[in-house]
């Protein structure tokens, strides 16, 4: 499904800032916001928040569960040993391996959970903007959820250096 | 906005109330069982001095890594450092319950016990009482310059008092890690003489900064709902949220190897330490330990919109100043005490010294102004974000 959006160019970090809070007032969904460099003040006003922590969450309890399962079967089904005077499901012994194995499968899962929701793989072409986002301008794509004249109007109110409407694939 | 802090007639009295109560608590246990106060008492000292001395040691991390966004606390972590001498007078005290607390100070003991024997050299009375005058003739002067160079940046003002007190700052944070954890081993570990752990130096240290921020957080909300700080904003909480999260980290490591190693290794001279807290009445304890300074703010403070809240910070921060009277507790008593006895003579004292600590802190308080006047770093706080 490809959806038409408006852009707005800015070359300020701080015109930017006042712009997203401004649109965002207003109502408009920001979509996101392409520049070279990162801002903790913009993530916070786009309206599209990113699950991936959520996952992540979700994906570790899930694995300490898991891991769990896995050292019991190993330990206490596959090939149970008494050593040291312990018994048999002696998980403390073997805590260590089982927090990195957390921290591999959850790490493994969160990052290609992001590859494949942002469609990411060798070889595809950057859906950039436009290429001046990697050196000096931002973008802030919008959603045309309003009329496009006003969203057009209040963009260059707040100090834009240039509007352009897209055609994208959302 | 007023920058001085006046302590009310109010407060006083609270505070006054809180050390009769300490005090007719000690009173009474020096009449009934002294062989139970005199624990209690090295376990007060120890608590409020860790406080202190996690305080100082953010105070100091704060020069030394020359951070903006602390500027405008950081008279409250230099404040919370206040009790340093009284601790160091009360840990003198302590001279006249040492048979009570330590068995190694019984001399008789070095005929019969050949570890102990061994161990005389450095563990006997005067040695003992030498090495604590040395710890605190390091710390004490250390803040009292500290505070004396807060104070000229606020009555002359200049640059040169900032850069003075981080030189300080690191000659203190040597003082403070290094004879920290000695001073720990010293107190607390060789309550059990016969058992060492060479990470718990190391683990009282970490602890001390754990609760000093922890009751920096207290502190400062304390002072916020008196309509000082009006700056602070969620900025500013993330920051101390994080300095929680961070050391919860850092304490369940070191809490939980600490441990592994021992019940690992299986050797009845280290496990004769776990044994009794572990199987005995001490067992609740034992377990509440880890949940409350370790699971608890974890879980509460890694939720970054959640764990920034004013009152979830100060929820956690007063679940820490009773987890470490847990993890004292645990240290001290079964070597000392023997026996799990918990009544109006733990809580008293323990209300008796927070009367005490509070008093000394706001004294320290009333004679700096709250928001440094003359930080160089002071409009990068105000304006700190994220």
């Amino acid at each position: 499904m490809s959806t038409k959006q408006i852009i707005g160019v800015f070359d300020d970090e701080a015109l930017l800032l006042k712009a997203t809070q401004k649109l965002k007032s207003h109502g408009v969904n920001i979509r996101d916001i392409y520049g070279p460099s990162a801002d903790h003040d913009l993530i916070k006003n786009l309206t599209r928040e990113s699950k991936l922590p959520y996952l992540s969450v979700f994906t570790g309890i899930l694995t300490i569960l898991l891991t769990f399962a896995f050292v019991y079967y190993v330990t206490v089904i596959d090939y149970p040993l008494h050593y040291g005077g312990k018994p048999v499901f002696a998980f403390p012994s073997l805590v260590v391996v089982m927090y990195l194995l957390c921290i591999l499968i959850t790490g493994a899962f969160t990052t290609f959970s992001f590859l494949t929701s942002e469609k990411m793989f060798p070889g595809k072409a950057p859906r950039l903007v436009d290429p001046r986002a990697a050196i000096d301008r931002f973008y802030l794509v919008l959603e045309r959820n309003f009329n496009p004249d006003e969203i057009t109007e209040w963009l260059r109110e707040e100090g834009a250096e240039e509007i352009i409407e897209k055609e994208t694939e959302a | 906005m007023d920058t001085r802090f006046k302590p009310t007639k109010k407060f006083m009295l609270i505070f006054a109330a809180m050390i009769l109560i300490g005090l007719v608590a000690v009173i009474a246990g020096f009449v009934s069982d002294p062989a139970r106060t005199w624990p209690n008492v090295l376990l007060n000292n120890m608590y409020f001095i860790t406080l202190s001395m996690g305080a100082l040691m953010f105070y100091a991390i704060q020069y030394i890594s020359g951070s903006s966004w602390s500027a405008l606390i950081q008279r409250i972590p230099l404040a919370a450092g206040a009790f340093l001498p009284i601790g160091f007078i009360l840990m003198l005290l302590l001279y006249f319950g040492l048979h009570d607390i330590y068995e190694w100070s019984h001399p008789e003991i070095t005929e019969t016990d050949k570890l102990m024997a061994h161990k005389a050299p450095f563990l006997n009375v005067p040695f003992f009482m030498i090495r604590m005058v040395l710890y605190f003739a390091l710390w004490v002067p250390l803040f009292f310059l500290l505070r004396s160079m807060a104070r000229k940046e606020d009555q002359i003002g200049g640059e040169q008092w900032y850069h003075k007190s981080a030189f300080y700052a690191k000659v203190f944070i040597f003082a403070a890690v290094l004879i920290f954890s000695l001073a720990s081993v010293d107190w607390i570990m060789t309550i059990d003489a016969h058992w060492y752990s060479t990470m718990f130096g190391f683990r009282s240290m970490i602890t001390s900064m754990y609760y000093g921020t922890a009751i920096i957080i207290l502190l400062i909300f304390l002072l916020k709902r008196m309509d000082f700080f009006p700056q602070l904003k969620e900025a500013h909480r993330h920051d101390l949220a994080r300095y929680l999260f961070r050391f919860s980290i850092v304490f369940g490591y070191l809490w939980f190897m600490q441990f592994l190693i021992i019940w690992y290794a299986n050797i009845p001279e280290s496990t004769i330490y776990y044994t009794p807290r572990l199987h005995g009445e001490w067992k609740f304890f034992f377990y509440a330990e880890p949940i409350i300074n370790w699971a608890i703010p974890f879980v509460v403070v890694m939720a970054d919109d959640f764990g920034r809240k004013k009152p979830v910070l100060i929820g956690i921060s007063a679940l820490l100043m009773i987890g470490l009277w847990m993890s004292l507790f645990l240290q001290i008593m079964p070597g000392s005490y023997g026996s799990l006895k918990l009544g109006f003579l733990e809580i008293g004292i323990w209300i008796g010294y927070i009367g005490l600590y509070l008093i000394m802190v706001f004294l320290c308080l009333s004679g700096l102004s709250i928001v440094p006047k003359n930080h160089p770093m002071l409009d990068d706080s105000i304006h700190h974000h994220l």
